[in-house]
């Protein structure tokens, strides 16, 4: 292991001299255990380390990066970050690296030292865990635990470090026959405390609806009802985008004028919530910024922007790390993303949304969940869904796109669950929606 | 600069054979070493201002040791002796346990040391000609008020490998990968849409200097502004004529990921058991062809050391084969294809695509559009997912047109196309004589990510349509 200290000290020794400085050091150790057709295919361990240094002399900036592999690396960075610096052009838009300031939060509960401690055998009984409580086929599925180190520096007097663990994992199952079912299940964590039980029993019940269902005709209006699993990716790729300062910033997001206005239904509060366990969760954002537990909507009402650096006036949200891959992280350009946007949860479980819905379809797996980032349009390719009439699931289908707004839906909020789940920088609630159009063949 | 890469190169090289020899004499049955730096450039220009500029320089060494049926895998990202070795021993430790099979991977012996094949190398190129490039695309975009983000963007990738295994192979090889690329986003009240082009290659310089980056900048802007007038997509089963770019991802996610070895040994792809059968109309041929000149998804060799070859997956409508890695090849008592590839070295080896396409047909485009009574023309792809369990497919295009009676109509706004790719495949009737391979990265699950680029011609068939609201 190096010690990303002596190479952030080194670095910012080197870079003090210009006008703005910034040095970003980070190491990782991964640990992960794929799973091929239920049984454990390969084990891996990987270090990871490297450095990215910025610097500006008024208007022109420089920025390089490199993996860190001995003492030689901290000049090979600064040359080329002087090379850049050299050929860089006035740029406007520059407002200087992250100002110093004072912790707002208390340090958020994300190291688990089991992590740091496990060995392949460990990893052996996690897989042996998993495959053993999934009564049908696991064709591809992964463990990933990291230790995740990081440093920032910077010439305005900004020196934070960062320590924290990252529990990922991705499952999926299938039945065999002659219409094989699939299903999928997706782990965010930063602790050991990963369920590999119930993610098994998931996994089969999945499969088994999956293998149950039949392709879609004809098409027809109805509400969509979205579990955690399929709801995150949507929430992240919509409202978190349209709240994203940089989108606002250049005119590409519809909400970029609506603070202080009705955004969405008034049971719609969303914070961005660093202070608890969650994989970016932290006290300083990846450019030395302090975070703080944000209102981003209030009752349907647009509040807060999430910023950065670049932006001005940063929120504590210029991130390099990423929520599900400590790899790599030195390389990443501070860009906004979502700590842990959270959806205040409502007082229904699943099973009332269900019951309280007169026509609808409640999506177990989507082909990939994801809306338009400008305009939050949707079409999605519906993998296995159940339809609902008179409150009870009729039908379970498959092969039918499902259409919509995401940016509309919120407005057309027809009920809450009370069972929110982290799902990356996302913890939402299984919520019903009005407004959307089923197509099948 | 890359006097001194290389010369890196060559000194790991020796490490590396001490490395698999390590492997070797703790126990492994097949092991490999492969050594990897990669350098980036990157710009991009926004609205006439610098948003990125930066160098990337990044390195490590993979080890890998195949022991009772499966494989063990330790990283370094230092090239020093002591590192490797110790990543090395790691990799052993990591394959042992219960053993799996007695599967014996059959790999060639390659010796072989190869240069990028360019003609004008990005190192030989100054730093500041890439930003003009850049700052080009971005200037010919403002050409109305409407266009309210304008980005211009150059980026280039020299890859540099090295590999050694124990069965006698000892390759290095160098990837060069240049892009450029327009993207604009117009805005009319509370209308948004966005337009992008761009070439892509494993090219050098050659690509920025012969292409009109004012026409490009210019023509992206216009169709930007232009797609704001565009309809909701009708919606249905319906006659679609896809372009180049979305007939390659209906050829990538439809029948190439369920053409990979491993999800054929699984058993999870619904194209298990499927050589000889019938899958697409005679019209219909496809490739993956690691060996494409110039295509994005080119390599020389795979990341096992297999050199990169041409697959027909499907010959006249009839399904001839899959990609192999050296695991999946063994598995299934085939020859490696040079499929078996990873996102960098600290990833792990997969059977993936390379250059996946459909072969060209008889007809000119605007002979096709003139023959479709009702149906809808495809422009440019946004994003698109596979599903070889299930046998379907779901491709996000950028924008579309209606066509009534033979005549394009009116331009339409985003929409999804899905359906079950036999079906598709089997309802195509008229294929262009044009073919266009378009580059991009595709993600095997969620993540591990390779370039690679997917085309075709202009291809009319029957699919489920549906638009966004």
């Amino acid at each position: 292991m190096s010690d990303i200290g002596y190479y952030a000290e080194k670095a910012m020794g080197a870079a003090r001299d210009y006008g703005q400085s910034e040095v970003y050091v980070s190491e990782a150790v991964i640990n992960t255990v794929y799973i091929d057709d239920s049984k454990i295919s390969n084990i891996e361990t990987k270090l990871d380390s490297g450095l990215m240094v910025r610097i500006a002399d008024g208007g022109r900036q420089g920025k390089a990066s490199v993996t860190l592999n001995g003492d030689s690396s901290v000049g090979e960075c600064m040359s080329m970050a002087e090379s850049v610096l050299r050929y860089s052009p006035e740029s406007t838009e520059f407002k200087g690296y992250a100002q110093p300031g004072q912790a707002r939060i208390a340090m958020p509960d994300v190291w688990d030292r089991r992590v740091e401690d496990i060995t392949p055998e460990d990893l052996r009984e996690m897989a042996k865990t998993l495959i053993d409580s999934c009564p049908v086929n696991i064709p591809r599925a992964q463990i990933r635990v990291s230790t995740n180190d990081c440093r920032v520096m910077n010439g305005n007097g900004v020196d934070c470090s960062h320590r924290s663990t990252l529990v990922y994992g991705h499952f999926t199952s299938m039945t065999v026959g002659e219409h094989p079912g699939e299903g999928m299940e997706t782990y965010h964590g930063t602790h050991l405390d990963i369920d590999l039980r119930a993610i098994g029993e998931s996994l089969a019940r999945q499969a088994d609806a999956a293998a149950s269902s039949h392709e879609f005709k004809g098409s027809e209006k109805l509400s969509m009802i979205l579990p955690p699993g399929q709801l995150g990716d949507m929430t992240n790729s919509s409202v978190v985008a349209a709240v994203n300062g940089e989108n606002v910033k250049y005119g590409r997001s519809l909400w970029k004028d609506s603070v202080g206005q009705q955004v969405a239904s008034d049971q719609f509060t969303v914070v961005d919530d660093p202070t608890v366990r969650a994989p970016l969760s932290c006290v300083f954002d990846d450019e030395g910024t302090p975070t703080e537990r944000r209102t981003i909507i209030e009752d349907g009402v647009l509040r807060s922007f999430l910023r950065d650096s670049f932006c001005g006036d940063s929120t504590g949200n210029g991130m390099r790390r990423s929520s599900v891959e400590a790899q790599g992280a030195y390389e990443r350009t501070p860009v906004i993303k979502a700590l842990n946007v959270t959806v205040k949860p409502g007082r229904y479980t699943p099973e009332q949304i269900i019951e309280q819905t007169d026509r609808g379809i409640f999506v177990e797996r989507f082909a990939w969940p994801e809306a338009d980032e400008m305009t939050g349009r949707f079409g999605l390719n519906v993998r296995c869904g159940y339809i609902i009439r008179n409150g009870e699931v009729v039908d379970t289908i498959n092969n039918a796109l499902l259409m919509g707004n995401m940016l509309e839906a919120v407005r057309n909020i027809e009920m809450i669950g009370n069972d929110p789940r982290q799902m990356g920088v996302v913890t939402v609630p299984t919520m019903s929606f009005s407004g959307t159009e089923l197509v099948g063949n | 600069m890359m006097q001194a890469v290389l010369t890196r190169a060559e000194q790991a090289q020796d490490i590396l054979h001490n490395a698999v020899d390590r492997m070797q004499d703790l126990g492994a049955e097949f092991s490999d070493a492969r050594s990897q730096t990669v350098r980036v450039t990157g710009v991009s220009s926004m609205n006439g201002d610098i948003r990125q500029l930066v160098q990337k320089s990044t390195g490590g060494v993979c080890l890998r040791a195949w022991a009772g049926g499966r494989w063990g895998y330790g990283t370094a990202t230092s090239f020093d002796r002591d590192a490797v070795m110790r990543a090395a021993e790691q990799a052993v430790r990591n394959a042992s346990g219960e053993r799996k099979s007695d599967l014996v991977l059959e790999p060639a012996t390659v010796r072989e040391h190869r240069r990028a094949d360019v003609r004008i190398h990005p190192d030989s190129v100054d730093l500041s000609e890439k930003i003009a490039a850049a700052q080009d695309l971005d200037r010919a975009q403002a050409v109305d008020d409407r266009i309210i983000n304008r980005i211009g963007s150059y980026s280039e990738e020299v890859k540099t490998n090295a590999l050694v295994n124990s069965a006698g192979s000892d390759l290095s090889w160098e990837e060069v990968r240049t892009l450029c690329r327009a993207m604009s986003v117009a805005a009319d009240g509370q209308r948004m849409e966005r337009y992008y082009d761009g070439p892509d290659s494993t090219l050098g310089f050659e690509v920025v200097r012969d292409a009109d980056l004012e026409e490009l900048g210019r023509v992206t802007a216009r169709e930007a502004i232009e797609t704001l007038k565009a309809d909701r997509a009708p919606s249905g089963n319906l006659t679609v004529i896809s372009d180049p770019m979305v007939s390659g991802l209906l050829a990538h996610e439809a029948m190439g990921h369920a053409s990979e070895g491993d999800e054929i040994t699984k058993r999870r792809s619904f194209l298990t058991d499927a050589v000889g059968r019938r899958v697409a109309s005679d019209i219909i041929t496809m490739y993956d062809n690691g060996t494409v000149r110039g295509a994005h998804g080119s390599v020389p060799f795979d990341d096992e050391g297999t050199p990169s070859s041409c697959t027909t997956i499907i010959d006249h409508g009839v399904y001839t084969g899959y990609m192999h890695s050296l695991e999946t090849a063994s598995q299934l008592g085939m020859r490696p294809t040079g499929n078996g590839r990873a996102e960098n070295y600290g990833k792990r080896v997969w059977v993936r695509m390379t250059n996946t396409y459909f072969g060209p047909g008889e007809w000119d485009r605007d002979e096709i559009i003139a023959d479709t009574k009702e149906g809808i023309l495809c422009d440019k792809m946004v994003n698109g997912m596979e599903d070889p369990v299930g046998g379907c497919f779901e491709a996000k295009c950028l924008r579309g047109f209606l066509i009534r009676n033979g005549e394009i109509v009116k331009p339409l706004q985003s929409f999804t196309l899905t359906g079950r790719s036999v079906d598709i495949l089997s309802s195509a009737d008229a294929l262009s004589k044009e073919v266009v391979l378009d580059g991009g990265m595709c993600g095997k699950g969620i993540e591990d990510w390779v370039r690679v680029s997917s085309g075709g011609p202009y291809m009319r068939a029957r699919m489920i349509v549906g638009g966004g609201q």
